[in-house]
Order: C-alpha cells, then structure tokens, then sequence
C-alpha cells in the first residue's frame, strides 16, 4: 500500500521533470551539442593518427558523456530552486527516497538519450566500426550510466543549494566516479576491440557491482542530504 | 531528526600542553634516532631514511580518514554537533599528511623507480583520498548553516571512505590485466624499529593537531552562541 | 628489482625530511594562530562586547 503510494510519487515526480525537459528543449539540445563538442576536442587532442583515435574511442567517449552530463544534474535541482518548488516538495508526505529515484530516473533518461546520440556521432568521428552487436554495446553503456547518474543525482543535491555549484559538483562527483568510469571504459574499449583475453565479463561484472554498491549507499544518505 | 542549532555548549577543554611538548621531543628523538642509527641500505643507500617519513605520513593519512568515517557516521546517528566538529578538523589534518605522504612517495619514487609517479593501486587511491579530503574541506567552506553543513560533509565522507577501497581494488584489476610489473616498494623490514617509533611520534602529533583544530572550532561555536545569547538579551552563553 | 638506483642521492632524502618539517611547522603555526583567535572571540563574546 504504502509502497504504491511511493511508487505513484516516483512516477509523478519523473514525468514532471521529464515535461520540463520536453517543453523547453533547450536544455537538451545545447546538452548533446556540449557532448559533440567535446568529442571534437578530444578527436583534435589524439589525432589524426586514425589508429591512435579508434584506441582512445572509448575513453573519449565516456568522458564526452560524464562531462555533458553534469551540467544535467545540477540542472535537475536549479529548476525546483528557481520556482521555489523544492521546498513544497519536501512538504509532502511520503518517503524522502521516492524524490531521489524520481529525480534519478529522471536523469537516466535523460543521460541516456544524450549517450545514444554522443555514442552515434562519437563512433563515426573516431572511425570506430559499429559493432554488429550494438545492442549489447548500448546495454553495458547503460550500466555505466546509472553509476554516473547515481552518484551525480545525489551529489547535484547538495552542490546545487551552495554557493559555487559549479566547480563543486565536479570536484566531489570525479574523484568518487573512478571505479565507475575505470570500469565502463575498460568494458567499452575492450568491446570494441576484440575481447581477444576474455577480460570483458570480469569488468561488466564490476561495473555492475560498482552501481549496485553506489545506488544503495546513494539511496540510504539522501535521506540526511535533503532533510535539511 | 531534532534541529541542533539550538544546542549550546561553553569553551572546550584545552588541549593539554604537555601532549604538544611531549609530542614535539619524542618527534624529534625519533626522526634524530632513526636518521642516526640507520646504516646505508645495501640496495637504496641512503634513501631508506625517506621511509621514517614517509611511512608514518601515510599511517596517519588513512587513521585520520577513520576518525573522519567514525565520527560522520556518529554525527548522522546521535546528531553531536561536536562529532562533526571533530570530522572536520580530523579531515582537515589528513589532507595536509595526505599531502606529505603524496610528495614524499614522489621524492622516493624518483631516484628508485626512475619515474616521479607511477599509476599503481597504492599512489592512485591515495590521490584519490587526498582528492576526496580536498572535496570534503571544499564543501565545508561552501556551506554556513552548519546544520546542513554537518548532514552533507558527513555523507561527503562516509561516500568518500566506500570509495577509496574501491578505487584501490579496481585499479590493481586495470594493472594485472595490463600486466605491469609488480611494486618495487616492497622492502624488507629491517629498520622496523625505526618505522614503528616514527609511526607512533607522528601519531601523537596527529593526534595534537586533530585536537587544537577541534578545539579552534570548539571556541568559534562556543563564541557564535555566545554572541546570539547576547543579542537576545541575556549575558553570558 | 633492477631499478636504477643512483646511489647517494641524499638530496632526495634532504628534500623528504625538509619538506615534512616546514609543512608541520607550518601547520603548528596556523593550528596556534587559530587557537587564539577563537578564544579570544568568544571571551569578547561572552563578556558581551563582541558586535561584527
């Protein structure tokens, strides 16, 4: 019963996020653009050698990602500031984890939908043949976003209510990302090149371990992260 | 989920004088003691002597971050405003050891190794904690409620101690399979005695520190609510 | 190990030792520094006669 009741918050509290998004657009464009740009940078930085860019593809390319998707996060929680509107949210009943998976469901889809589009153009730039197994590329991609979005919802909660959000948000959400993007970049680079050793299943098992430990140690602290 | 802001508490029980002038002599015993009766290393020379340094910084490096893990998780439990106090200035000791440790490794990776760094599990995590140390004084200056201060610095850290074992078990996975050579640091122990006497001076120092930045925090507290008891019309706090 | 060792280097060892020593001074002064300040804050704040 009471579960449901959490449930309907989560549902409410992402579509509601997912309608901002929609409606203004903006925010998503200029997101993706960030995250091409990005991978211009970095194809500038490594090449022209398109040997020396297919070998940093993956590295890049989650980069690209983690780089473009902080500016989300700290987005997430401007909106409801601006409007005053997280305060009201804090007032109603129910449990203080709804607004995080809310919130953090949110993100997913967002970062998701900016990865796809990042990983396309990404592939191409660095000359980097689509692997026919795509959807088992785009699937450990994904794991590698929930740790990134995990940890970067729970983060953009705090650094979005100080003073400086911008350069605090990147210097507490980079050094605790490490296992998480270590892992996805090695899973990534290894995709694409051949799992010649057989080394790939070890580090998406990682990589799944690293969300697992990072979602619940996220979930029980937000709790003492929004209460006040 | 009671607001402590409300909590008062008087001026802090100095730290004891003869703890910093015992920690001072025995410091400078043991680094004399150790400099002196240390013979020149068959293999290292005289770089040995780098490790009575170096070994106690990183010592007290990691037990500061337990102090910090400790009492973060203390502060969220029992909501002692002093808990938090003391994480801060335990963090804010760890981070300038965190540091030394980083420089020292540096200044004895060079002549040994060759190389000024190398990206083994034991120098990448400890830049990560030093990282980490850096992040969790950097929110601290960001934030003034101190409410809201304690609850987030205390996540910060507790997140922070979870991550650094991580960080170590996965770089060590990213340098096996990358098969790189095994660490060089591996020394045989026979200038123990020395370690261990240096370890413990640092420790005491440490300890000294932790409790004069405590006590600093103790007093700004103690003066803030002094301050408001006054301006609500009473005279003393 | 096969490292290459250049023996003395005792420069290495002067540096470690120096730099340990003025950081912990360094950080000594600072700790004493701050010491002070506070209690000499809060004695004006509890006699009353502290106003920012």
């Amino acid at each position: 019963m009471a579960f449901r009741d959490d449930m309907r918050r989560i549902r409410a509290i992402v579509w509601k996020d997912l309608t901002t998004e929609r409606r203004s657009k903006a925010g998503f464009n200029s997101v993706v653009s960030l995250g091409v740009t990005i991978l211009v940078l970095f194809g500038l930085a490594l090449g022209p050698d398109a040997q020396a860019l297919r070998d940093a593809a993956a590295g890049a390319l989650w980069l690209a990602v983690l780089f473009a998707g902080v500016l989300a996060f700290n987005r997430s929680y401007q909106v409801e500031l601006d409007g005053g509107a997280l305060e009201a949210l804090l007032l109603y009943p129910g449990a203080r984890w709804a607004i995080f998976a809310g919130k953090l469901i949110a993100n997913l889809i967002f970062v998701s939908l900016m990865l796809v589009i990042v990983v396309a153009v990404g592939l191409v730039l660095f000359g980097v043949r689509v692997p026919a197994q795509w959807p088992s590329l785009l699937g450990l991609m994904m794991l590698g976003v929930v740790g990134i979005v995990a940890l970067g919802t729970f983060y953009a909660a705090m650094s979005s209510r100080s003073r400086a959000r911008e350069v605090l948000l990147p210097l507490l959400l980079y050094p605790m990302l490490i296992p998480v993007l270590l892992a996805a970049m090695m899973a990534t680079k290894l995709f694409l090149s051949g799992d010649l050793m057989n080394e790939l299943g070890t580090w998406v098992s990682l990589l799944g371990a690293f969300d697992v430990i990072f979602l619940v140690a996220t979930f029980l602290a937000f709790e003492y992260v929004i209460e006040v | 989920m009671s607001r402590n802001d409300t909590t008062q508490f008087g001026p802090p029980r100095p730290a004891p004088a003869w703890l910093g002038w015992g920690a001072l002599l025995f410091f400078l015993f043991t680094q004399v003691y150790a400099v002196v009766t240390s013979p020149a290393d068959a293999m290292m020379g005289h770089l040995q002597k780098i490790l009575y340094v170096h070994v106690p910084s990183a010592w007290v490096t990691f037990a500061a971050f337990g102090v910090v893990l400790v009492a973060s998780i203390h502060f969220l439990w029992k909501e002692d405003e002093r808990a938090d106090l003391l994480a801060a200035a335990s963090a804010e000791v760890g981070a300038m050891f965190c540091g030394l440790t980083l420089i020292q490794g540096m200044l004895w990776g060079r002549p040994t190794w060759g190389v000024w760094w190398s990206w083994d599990a034991r120098l990448t995590s400890t830049l990560v904690l030093f990282l980490i140390f850096v992040g969790y004084l950097a929110l601290r200056s960001f934030v003034e409620d101190p409410h809201r201060r304690g609850q987030w610095s205390a996540a910060v850290g507790i997140l922070g101690a979870i991550n650094v074992p991580i960080v170590w078990m996965s770089v060590r996975w990213w340098r096996t399979l990358h098969q790189i050579q095994s660490d060089p640091r591996e020394v045989a122990p026979v200038f123990l005695r020395g370690w261990l006497l240096n370890v413990a001076a640092f420790s005491l120092i440490a300890v000294w520190f932790i409790w004069k930045r405590y006590e600093a925090a103790r007093y700004e507290r103690a003066a803030e609510h002094a301050a408001q008891a006054a301006a609500l019309g009473g005279n003393n706090g | 190990m096969g490292s290459p060792i250049e023996h003395g280097g005792i420069e290495f060892v002067v540096a470690a030792y120096v730099i340990t020593w003025v950081v912990l001074g360094a950080m000594l002064t600072r700790l004493i520094g701050a010491v002070r300040r506070a209690r000499t804050e809060y004695q004006q704040a509890s006699k009353g006669e502290f106003r920012t």
